[in-house]
């Protein structure tokens, strides 16, 4: 079903787009001349090795960090991110690898930070309601939404950072490592979510280090080797093709793992398990 | 075999209390176990502060039965609306955890600044309490910018400030050294004498009573309108009935004196607005989210930069709206006016009320607790008799246990969740 979505997805309209962008840190270059486009109702994969640069690449996105080159174009209008609220009022939502929450703030104060309903008088009860109705959405099983951040465990924490992307619509959703930390009934419900995105015309950037959850939802994955664009690729290319990219090269820790495991096979060792 | 589905129909209770995990805190016994659980996790809240003042009213009643007259307690809530009012604006830059070390010396620039205007060049009152409150401001903005353009710690810039505003209060006063406030003007008997009719202060304390139960109601229908959990009736009739009936004791009580006065009124009704402003506004939540975890309050396009001038701000107007108080319950503006222990006094109060100083938990509430504290050990101290040096002394001994008291709690509340 993915690898017919892509050739439809190519045709739609491109929300976000980036031209050349550049990031560095000091000395550090961490982004090199990253191009990237993203359609409505697509879910591109942003994948690559430790340091490649997605993290960086999304926090631009989101303007946490500010690119030091290159421009960025959304809906046709280039745009400066010059800060998270910029993102936001544009309807890019973001959900960051450390989550981004306060620990000291309950789950609905959590999920409408920044947000709040009637600024003067805070609307704690209809606040509480769409924080059941988006934490329902996702399957989350959170004992209270009136419990302090702290008192949540990992893959909670992940689900409240995912509903409160969720919560104003946003146009493009960024998800970094949305499914880390998830159980395997949450991990199905945010692959499910992904794909609802994408039907109702959102466009989605996953980062993921799992391949089979990126093959299972992804339109397009775009590899990022060292800050800079290594290829993209269509769900139905092998696994070999990825890791090679991912790596930058046939000849690598995985595959020489692999020929090891498949020639210790071919000869089993004496006295092993039968 | 029965699979537990989660759906909404299948649950028929509040869609909040649907998790087979939580357990029942519903009704009056519900929430005295959930309040027992929340102080054994650390969440202590205002529980130290009540029962350190219970213990030092019944050792200085014991010592001395004058403490707990109610001419000496009317005096005691003189004394503590000026710092009070201070400690409020402390409350605010600590709730982020930063530091106002100057509040001394901006309430005595304050009450320079309207000797200076309202004695010597005949301005008219009003317009010299704006000036003064104008003044606070500016030096708040001062701090916020120098926070926000080149990162300089509070710690540091207020330090600097307290300096340097010591020095504009002291050339403000000049050779007059000090000025004396008209005794008959409406500021000093306001600071000194005005007490509410005794008809007003029950009627208050009626009114409050009755706004609790009422928002407690509103609340509950409006909740269980939405099918969420609501507390019960009888919990709501409770909490207003305690409330209603301790603070009616209260004013009994200081009615056989002079009554409540109009100073401590002003000082409770800047609280109570604080205390809205802190739980109830889109402010409070983000000043709450800052001081909790600055980056993630940014990344959730919370202004950080305009967050920290509104309280900067906010502290310094305090400090000088402090600072006229103290000047009108002294009459005078004094070269010793903000010095000496003004400044501790107001940050220890808001600690020792329950205020954190790693910023991130708060309470508007804690100033007027931390400050009646504070006010009653120097008032007991002062009855017997006894020199500033041991005052100082236990001011600070009872400092440090909050300062403990609060860094215990916070370790306990991180072993249990509750940051």
């Amino acid at each position: 079903m993915a690898h017919l979505t892509h050739k439809v997805a190519a045709e739609r309209e491109v929300v976000l787009s980036l031209r050349n962008i550049s990031k560095h840190f000091g000395a550090v270059q961490a982004l090199t001349d990253i191009e990237l486009d993203i359609h409505a109702g697509e879910v591109v994969a942003l994948v690559g090795d430790n340091g490649a640069g997605k993290s960086t690449l999304v926090k631009i996105l989101a303007g946490v960090h500010q690119p030091s080159s290159g421009t960025i174009t959304f809906e046709g209008r280039p745009v400066t991110l010059d800060g998270p609220s910029a993102a936001l009022k544009l309807g890019i939502a973001t959900v960051f690898q450390d989550l981004a929450l306060c620990e000291n703030l309950d789950v609905v104060a959590n999920i409408y930070l920044g947000q709040e309903l009637s600024p003067l008088a805070l609307d704690e009860v209809s606040m509480e309601i769409r924080a059941w109705t988006l934490l329902r959405e996702l399957a989350a099983r959170i004992p209270s939404v009136r419990e302090p951040i702290a008192s949540l465990s990992g893959g909670q924490r992940q689900t409240v950072a995912i509903a409160r992307s969720l919560l104003l619509d946003p146009k493009v959703i960024l998800l970094d490592e949305p499914t880390a930390a998830l159980g395997v009934a949450q991990t199905a419900e945010v692959l499910n979510l992904i794909e609802r995105l994408r039907d109702r015309d959102h466009g989605v950037v996953m980062i993921s280090h799992n391949m089979e959850d990126v093959r299972a939802v992804a339109d397009r994955i775009v590899v990022l080797r060292l800050g800079r664009n290594n290829g993209i690729f269509y769900p139905e290319a092998s696994n070999q093709e990825l890791v090679s990219a991912i790596t930058g090269a046939s000849d690598n820790a995985v595959s020489r793992r692999a020929s090891r495991l498949a020639s210790e096979e071919n000869q089993p060792i004496p006295g092993g398990q039968p | 075999m029965t699979v537990d589905t989660k759906s909404p129909a299948s649950s028929a209770g509040p869609i909040d209390r649907a998790d087979e995990r939580l357990k029942d805190e519903s009704g009056v016994s519900g929430s005295i176990r959930a309040f027992i659980d929340r102080v054994r996790s650390g969440d202590l809240g205002s529980l130290p502060v009540i029962i350190g003042l219970i213990v030092i009213s019944v050792i200085f009643q014991f010592i001395n039965p004058i403490f707990l007259s109610a001419n000496n307690l009317v005096n005691l809530l003189f004394d503590c609306s000026t710092i009070g009012v201070i400690s409020l604006g402390i409350v605010c830059v600590l709730m982020l955890g930063e530091i106002d070390l100057s509040v001394g010396s901006v309430s005595g620039l304050a009450s320079a600044l309207l000797g200076v205007l309202w004695v010597n060049s005949g301005w008219p009152l009003l317009g010299a309490i704006a000036m003064a409150l104008v003044a606070g401001a500016l030096i708040g903005s001062i701090y916020a910018f120098l926070y926000n353009r080149f990162g300089m710690p509070s710690f540091v810039s207020t330090l600097a400030g307290l300096l340097a505003v010591l020095g504009l209060q002291l050339y403000l006063l000049g050779s007059t050294g000090s000025i004396n406030l008209p005794y008959d003007s409406a500021l000093v008997s306001f600071g000194q004498t005005l007490v509410m009719p005794d008809w007003l202060s029950y009627l208050l304390v009626a009114a409050v009573g009755i706004a609790i139960f009422v928002t407690r109601i509103r609340t509950s229908v409006r909740r269980r309108g939405a099918g969420l959990s609501s507390s019960s009736t009888g919990a709501a009739v409770l909490q207003a009935v305690v409330i209603t009936a301790l603070l009616a004791l209260v004013v009994i009580y200081l009615n056989q004196s002079r009554g409540v006065p109009w100073m401590f009124g002003l000082f409770v009704g800047l609280v109570v607005l604080m205390n809205y402003a802190f739980t109830r506004t889109q402010w409070g939540r983000a000043m709450t989210a800052v001081g909790g975890n600055r980056e993630a309050a940014r990344r959730a396009g919370i202004n950080v930069k305009r967050i920290y001038a509104s309280a900067f701000v906010l502290c310094a107007t305090l400090a000088a709206a402090g600072g006229l108080l103290a000047a009108a319950r002294l009459a005078a503006s004094s070269q010793q006016a903000g010095t000496g222990d003004v400044n501790l006094n107001a940050i220890a109060a808001a600690v020792i009320g329950g205020t954190s100083l790693f910023g991130g938990r708060g309470s508007a509430y804690s100033a007027l607790l931390g400050i009646i504290v504070i006010q009653a050990i120097a008032s007991g101290l002062t009855l017997l008799d006894l020199s500033s040096s041991l005052r100082y002394m236990i001011t600070g001994g009872v400092l440090a246990i909050a300062v403990i008291v609060d860094s215990l709690a916070r370790r306990s509340r991180l072993s249990h969740g509750r940051a």
